[in-house]
């Protein structure tokens, strides 16, 4: 929006965006279309399009004069109309849209990037899917990722679930990175039993840029859900900084490790399931342990109690914090190294021990939960004596090699089922969802 | 110059993409049907994820911005208060992102040539683009250390009525405009020339690629020439080492301008115009005369300083010393240039102070400016020596007249000898020790 001066006086004029103008400033003249005021910089500078495709901001002042040369079209994205013609001999993968870079296009209002393109629009963009498969595409929401919530898993999961229903070989869900890695951890909880592939499928580079990596990306994920074996919940991304293959990683062991890097995803703990290779379309598989491709009845198991937190420890954390914490069903702690806490063994003059209200917690029957920090590697609470309080008090975690985020949507999956704190230990223990490896390989 | 190294090479592919008015570029789409795969040369200390395309672009770059806007008042540009950073696709995979960061700081200025009124359409600041190295089947192999580089781009109108000549001219007027900032880069490739070519009535036709402002005159005539004979289409052509040029691609059209929402629009305050305004520096075109009408340069050496990486170092010198202007301009841009050319000296390794003492003790005739080439040598291969140091070991203590009387009688006298021989060998006897024409003079008057 321009400024109240401008609006008024367009108005008065009858100029819409879009129109061309002129623009007479004291001698100076400028003709151009006349665009959206993004927020960003003075709303009170008049935003033209010059004919060679330049945008400048003319001040508006009293000096100013506007005069509409041409009537313009309104600016706006014509939405691609596809009548995808069916192959029977092709799998059919469904694509469903929940926003991100994947699906984003320039936004006038706030000068940012914003999911305003619908998957059929990627269908045109994107010509070469039609080769692998017959593309069925529906867009779910337009979300930024980090507005995504428990609720919008449930309604994913569901509709995936209509998706496999009606026959398809292969989900593929376009989401926003940032929070994929949950979105992700969450379905593989909430969805037993697929009988196919569900891909989840992201861009760290926006969509209206030929180097973007939502073309590799959007195609590896639909060859993967297409013919790939691995009938689990999975991430494809980017596999390294060139555009030659994507990862397809275990949604339960997958984490995004880079703010803006294409290969921001990467498998922790446990070497991706497979890699796609672009062009070439062919899938070369790293691990076996995966379900395999089989005709099952998918169930969904949706209940989430999501009234849970997750909170990072570090050096000087207050025992407040912990104890503002005792209004959540479940706690879930970022323990630094092997899975720690400050617990004060010595006596410490400076040092306050967590473990008073970390008891206090559990006494209250809210389960604690911990999960590393470092991101990489396996929770051990036998090792130092800061590990050993926290075992005895009744911490869960130890042994585990969770990733903090899973271990927090896994734990509002077992609330949701129970609040007994011995079924609730017993059922985080418990590999649902390949959260817990046995063993780290060496990679 | 080593060539460098790349510390990793990185594989890129591109696709066509609708641009802000809906739209996909013809220029785009053909490039992409190319189907072609780019190679990204990664450099240690010199590239960063930025260029890679893998992390957004940091804020404008301040002082490239005022190095622009200094550019474009300079040109007697109309200044925006506000600028747009804009995307400019570029699909030939020159830029990783798949377009080009551009922005116009000025609008409309003027440079005057022979009286007339040249309009300079508008300044421009850029992103350079990665130099291409290799292309073979498809596989475009880029280096990664230009791109990103700020780049001033400057658009003339349309310059109907000059010749070919007289278009080379104009653009080397801008082209030292432009370096009146001192912040330009120096050397082949880092002012380049662009020109649209077309005959009367004939479609636009853009060549790119020239790397010396001297082939200008040629391409503008040879492409007209061309487009007088064949049937000709808008497009993109680029120049060939003879003036000739190829076809590259057609020409792109506005649709391919779309904004860059990753840097806000930058508003330029009427207070900061002010300040850029204040502090601008010379015009070159100004200093040229003042070279030639002040300092006696002669014209070609006058253009030639200018041009030259020590014309701050000449300009302190000349003010600071009593040598003439001439003598010095001359050191550097054909003494320290041959001696950097033909005997690779490590001109660098000379502290500025050195070239001060240098000029000073020409001044105060402690040597004669034949032994210059000598000292330059001798300070460049022991920096911590200075001018006395050179003179003493390489026996340059300048000779007076009568020493070179003696020298020229003890010759003189031999038998068949005439004047030439006998000036050669004195003169090789008394080189770097005293002015070439005073021994010319001595040797002459006693012949007689």
């Amino acid at each position: 929006m321009y400024s109240q001066d401008i609006e008024s006086l367009l108005n008065a004029k009858k100029i819409k965006i879009g129109d061309k103008i002129l623009v007479t400033k004291v001698n100076d003249e400028y003709a151009g279309i006349l665009m959206p005021r993004i927020k960003l910089g003075d709303i009170s500078s008049i935003v033209i399009k010059l004919s060679n495709g330049y945008n400048i901001g003319i001040k508006y002042d009293k000096d100013v004069k506007i005069r509409r040369l041409e009537s313009g079209k309104p600016i706006r994205f014509k939405p691609a109309e596809t009548v995808p013609r069916k192959d029977p001999e092709k799998p059919t993968v469904s694509i469903l849209g929940c926003g991100g870079t994947i699906a984003s296009r320039v936004e006038y209002t706030t000068g940012a990037v914003f999911p305003a393109f619908s998957p059929a629009d990627l269908l045109l963009s994107f010509p070469e899917l039609g080769d692998i498969a017959n593309i069925k595409a529906r867009k779910l929401f337009d979300l930024f990722s980090e507005d995504i919530t428990a609720e919008h898993w449930k309604i994913i999961a569901n509709e995936i679930i209509k998706e496999i229903q009606s026959g398809v070989d292969g989900v593929v869900l376009m989401h926003g990175t940032d929070t994929m890695h949950y979105t992700a951890a969450a379905l593989s909880f909430m969805l037993r039993d697929l009988p196919v592939p569900v891909i989840l499928v992201g861009a760290q580079r926006s969509s209206d840029r030929g180097s973007s990596d939502n073309l590799v990306n959007l195609v590896s994920a639909v060859v993967a859900a297409a013919q790939s074996s691995v009938a689990e919940v999975t991430v494809c991304m980017h596999g390294s900084m060139n555009d030659d293959f994507c990862y397809l990683h275990q949604a339960t062991k997958v984490r995004k490790l880079h703010t803006s890097r294409r290969d921001a995803f990467q498998s922790v703990n446990v070497k991706p399931y497979a890699k796609i290779f672009y062009p070439d379309k062919k899938i070369e598989y790293l691990r076996n342990d995966y379900k395999l491709r089989e005709k099952r009845t998918v169930k969904i198991d949706d209940k989430l109690n999501t009234n849970v937190a997750l909170v990072y420890t570090y050096p000087g954390i207050k025992p407040e914090f912990i104890q503002s914490l005792r209004n959540f069903d479940g706690v879930v702690i970022a323990g630094t190294g092997l899975g720690h806490v400050p617990t004060n063994p010595t006596g410490d003059k400076f040092t306050q021990s967590l473990l008073p209200a970390l008891r206090n917690l559990i006494h209250s029957n809210i389960p604690v939960v911990i999960a590393p920090q470092t991101i990489y590697g396996r929770l051990d609470l036998n090792i130092y004596e800061a590990g050993r309080m926290l075992n005895e008090i009744g911490v869960i975690g130890d042994g585990c090699d969770w990733l903090p985020e899973v271990a927090l949507v896994k734990l509002m999956f077992v609330l949701g089922k129970t609040k007994d704190m011995d079924k609730v230990r017993e059922m985080m223990l418990t590999n649902y969802a390949g959260e817990i490896s046995e063993r780290t390989e060496i990679s | 110059m080593k060539e460098k190294v790349p510390i990793m090479t990185i594989s890129r592919r591109q696709h066509p993409v609708a641009s802000e008015m809906g739209l996909i570029d013809t220029a785009a789409q053909f490039e992409y049907l190319r189907d072609r795969t780019f190679h990204y040369q990664v450099f240690n200390n010199e590239n960063c994820l930025v260029e890679v395309d893998c992390e957004p672009p940091h804020n404008l770059n301040p002082e490239a911005l005022e190095i622009a806007l200094q550019i474009a008042l300079l040109l007697n540009c109309e200044i925006l208060n506000e600028i747009h950073v804009m995307r400019k696709t570029v699909i030939d995979g020159s830029n990783t992102s798949g377009f080009q960061r551009t922005v116009i700081v000025g609008l409309n200025g003027h440079i005057s040539y022979k009286g007339k009124r040249i309009l300079i359409t508008q300044v421009t600041l850029e992103e350079d683009a990665a130099a291409i190295v290799d292309e073979e089947n498809g596989k475009v192999v880029y280096r990664l250390n230009r791109l990103g580089v700020p780049l001033v781009e400057i658009d003339t109108g349309i310059l109907e009525g000059y010749s070919p000549q007289e278009i080379q001219e104009i653009a080397y007027l801008i082209g030292i405009i432009a370096r009146s900032t001192t912040k330009t880069k120096h050397g082949i490739g880092s002012i380049r020339q662009d020109v649209n070519v077309s005959i009367r009535n004939g479609p636009r036709v853009e060549v790119k690629g020239m790397q010396e402002l001297g082939m200008l005159a040629k391409v503008v005539e040879l492409e007209a020439q061309r487009q007088t004979k064949e049937k000709i289409k808008e497009e993109t052509r680029a120049a060939n080492p003879d003036g000739t040029t190829r076809f590259l691609r057609p020409l792109p059209g506005a649709s391919r301008m779309y904004p860059e929402t990753d840097i806000p629009p930058v508003v330029l305050s009427k207070e900061y115009i002010d300040e850029i305004k204040k502090s601008l520096p010379e015009p070159w075109t100004n200093k040229i005369e003042r070279f030639k009408s002040k300092l006696k340069l002669p014209d070609v050496l006058a253009k030639e300083i200018l041009g030259s990486e020590y014309l701050d170092l000449f300009e302190r010198i000349v003010a600071k010393t009593k040598v003439d202007p001439t003598i010095v301009a001359n050191t550097f841009v054909s003494v320290v240039k041959d001696l950097v050319r033909r005997e690779k000296v490590e001109i660098n390794r000379i502290q500025e102070h050195r070239f001060f003492e240098l000029f000073e003790s020409l001044g105060e005739k402690k040597f004669v400016k034949e032994a210059m080439p000598e000292i330059i040598k001798y300070l460049a291969a022991y920096p911590q020596n200075g001018v006395a140091d050179a003179l003493n070991e390489l026996d340059l203590k300048p000779m007076t007249s009568e020493e070179v009387r003696e020298i020229a009688k003890g010759i003189l006298t031999q038998p068949n000898m005439p004047f030439e021989k006998a000036y050669g060998i004195v003169m090789s006897k008394v080189r770097g020790k005293i002015d070439a024409q005073e021994v010319m003079k001595i040797v002459k008057s006693m012949v007689k």
